[in-house]
């Protein structure tokens, strides 16, 4: 594998692509929010103040009707809320703000992407890259295993699996907070831990089909039989010659995972199953049945995450047009 | 000949699969925490009832039995009874798949008659603003999750403009059809058309998006084969030659593509389905586990499993059709 061939031919696509450009500045956005989150957020995400429920994004008004006792006698008024910089995107029905929550759910996002991307990967490799380099029975079972776990929809699969085992948080302490940089400030950022296990779980079959094609061309190649015949040991070949290779495909592929990691996450979390409530898809949730009064709270997140998974499909892009790699489910190819 | 052949290899391996998937299903009990006998007793229940009650469902058997047991229930189609509702849970679950396949259907339908003649045009007008628009769109399309697209279509179209209704399902399309046949009245299929209009719009964007972005990028590689020359050359018309020609070879890693993504199409459909209160098999398979009822989790995973079995060997068969080098060896 010839890095510096990689790198000179990603540098000159991100030269001629604006779309690339545009990729990397919304991811990093994204990053930057989820990271320096304690710093950006105006309100601790969590705090409710019930007096300040419901009110619109900035720039906006609502108008609603309320039923009041005015000198003794019912009477419905109409009362206006204005949006206010305070909550530059407006409130939910506890009062929380919503550009604070959207700060902290780029974070839930992210770290389920980049964590079920990263596991998925490491599982789908290694088993891709065994059974493509040792063929035969070992490769048929390992394959015919994945076609069984393909057989299964992931999110419905996902959907199963977290709904029977529960969602397993586990609470990660925030660095600036523990260092006293902020405070008024979650202490912790909440990991749903079976549903990152789960969305890799789901997802690991497509890194083990890319891993497992390149490892069956790469074993023929004669540069491989000829290490081999040296003496060279399974592991070792495997390590240095199979691995490397695949390395761009399953780079494109990852990108393209972070994306539909995220987008599985936002949807257990709409669906109630991840067992944190900073997140995106569990806010989009919380504004479902205020449609009608209060269109902002599902509308918001809903658009981080659009933002986001179109930021990575953009460096995705990139990425594919500059490596070119020929990936199954992704560009079409082989039926194996 | 050549297709019945593979057909027949192909259900088998189909059969092994779904052999698999019932596997995996019934193992999914086990791994479960929490006992199956805790979710169907009452609180109260004395250590005799629940003994009486593991019983009569045979949970104190060993696992290998009660496997071989499921096995065979499932073969002459008995899923056992559905916990909550006291009913076999095959009934149950066929009661709700028309709903989920009248949806994953129409979905479809949305997606082919959009998707690939944006594709195309897009494609043979390159650099131009149909083009740009189309891909923005396909961009966006992908990137979108189609529960918060049904939350947007409920709350501009349903709410805002008060033009469509957006929950619940009211008649199926079998019903409404006979309404029409029978007595002439169009109002049953109007009423199934206005319900199905937009969960099928919500499930089908992301499938017009990839289609779309396939079918663009397809055609553009395609037009710069050698072939598309050889064919104008001989004098074919243009049209004749994008449509019969390019678009033909295009459609072969299209197929190949919708194959692998019918899981998603199936996903979407569960998650499109709680968004606007459908009553498929995805509110089902919600409920079912929120509740523990094992038969009907079981047997709605396994239809869904069977059904995606069916669907990819479908696919096998369409892209055989148009592809007929094809071996499958």
């Amino acid at each position: 594998m010839n890095w510096q061939r990689v790198w000179r031919s990603l540098r000159a696509e991100f030269g001629r692509s604006p779309m690339a450009k545009l990729g990397v500045v919304l991811i990093l956005a994204v990053f930057l929010m989820a990271i320096f989150a304690p710093f950006l957020a105006t309100t601790n995400p969590k705090a409710q103040d019930l007096s300040r429920a419901n009110e619109p994004p900035v720039g906006f008004t609502d108008t609603t009707e309320d039923t009041r006792l005015v000198d003794g006698e019912r009477q419905t008024v109409t009362v206006t809320t204005r949006g206010t910089l305070e909550y530059p995107l407006g409130t939910n029905q506890l009062g929380q703000d919503m550009y604070s929550r959207l700060l902290y759910g780029a974070r839930t996002s992210l770290l389920v992407g980049l964590l079920g991307t990263a596991i998925a990967a490491l599982a789908g490799v290694s088993v891709g890259i065994v059974a493509g380099y040792y063929g035969g029975r070992v490769d048929d079972g390992l394959m015919r295993f994945a076609d069984v776990m393909l057989a299964f929809p992931a999110l419905v699969l996902a959907i199963a699996l977290i709904g029977l085992l529960g969602p397993q948080p586990v609470d990660i302490p925030d660095p600036f907070v523990a260092a006293g940089l902020v405070s008024d400030m979650p202490e912790t950022t909440v990991l749903p831990v079976t549903v990152t296990l789960v969305v890799a779980l789901v997802n690991w079959v497509w890194f083990a089909r890319v891993a497992r094609g390149e490892a069956l061309s790469v074993r023929e190649k004669n540069y491989v039989k000829a290490s081999r015949s040296l003496g060279a040991s399974d592991w070792r070949l495997m390590l240095k010659h199979v691995l490397p290779n695949s390395l761009t495909p399953i780079l494109v592929l990852a990108t393209v995972q972070v994306a539909v990691i995220i987008l599985l996450e936002s949807a257990l979390s709409f669906l109630g199953f991840s067992g944190t409530t900073l997140s995106w898809g569990f806010d989009i949730s919380q504004g479902r049945d205020l449609l009608a009064t209060s269109w902002w709270i599902s509308t918001m997140p809903g658009l981080a995450i659009v933002v986001t998974v179109i930021g990575i499909n953009l460096v995705g892009d990139w990425l594919r047009d500059a490596l070119d790699p020929d990936i199954e489910g992704e560009s079409g190819g082989g039926m194996g | 000949m050549r297709l019945t052949r593979f057909l027949l290899r192909r259900t088998a391996q189909g059969i092994l699969v779904v052999w698999g998937v019932i596997t995996l299903v019934f193992l999914l009990r086990f791994i479960t925490p929490g006992s199956t006998i805790d979710f169907v007793a009452p609180l109260d229940a004395s250590p005799e009832l629940r003994q009486r009650l593991a019983e009569d469902l045979g949970l104190n058997k060993p696992i290998y039995v009660q496997y071989a047991d499921y096995i065979v229930n499932l073969l002459q189609l008995d899923m056992g009874n559905s916990l909550l509702k006291g009913r076999p849970a095959s009934d149950v679950i066929f009661a709700r798949l028309p709903a989920t396949l009248e949806l994953a259907i129409a979905a479809t339908i949305v997606a082919i008659l959009f998707s690939i003649p944006l594709g195309v045009i897009s494609a043979t007008r390159r650099h131009q603003p149909v083009d740009y628009g189309a891909t923005g769109f396909s961009l966006i399309g992908i990137s979108t999750p189609n529960f918060w697209l049904g939350i947007m279509l409920i709350l501009i179209v349903g709410v805002n403009l008060g033009w469509l209704p957006t929950s619940r399902r009211i008649i199926g399309f079998g019903p409404a059809l006979e309404l029409l046949v029978f007595e002439g009245r169009t109002i049953g299929i109007q009423v199934w058309f206005e319900h199905i209009l937009l969960p099928s719009i919500t499930l089908g964007t992301y499938f017009t998006a990839l289609i779309t972005r396939l079918t663009r990028n397809g055609m553009l590689e395609e037009l710069g084969q050698s072939y598309v020359e050889v064919t104008r050359a001989k004098g074919l018309p243009e049209t004749l030659v994008k449509y019969k020609h390019v678009l033909r070879n295009t459609m072969i890693p299209i197929i190949t593509v919708l194959g692998l993504q019918m899981g998603t199409l199936i996903g979407g459909a569960v998650i499109t389905e709680s968004v606007f209160n459908w009553p498929g098999l995805g509110t089902l398979i919600i409920d079912a586990i929120n509740s523990r009822d094992w038969p009907l989790i079981q047997g709605s995973l396994i239809v869904i499993g069977v059904g995606f079995v069916v669907i990819n060997i479908v696919v096998d068969a369409l892209y055989m059709y148009f592809n007929p080098q094809v071996t499958f060896e």
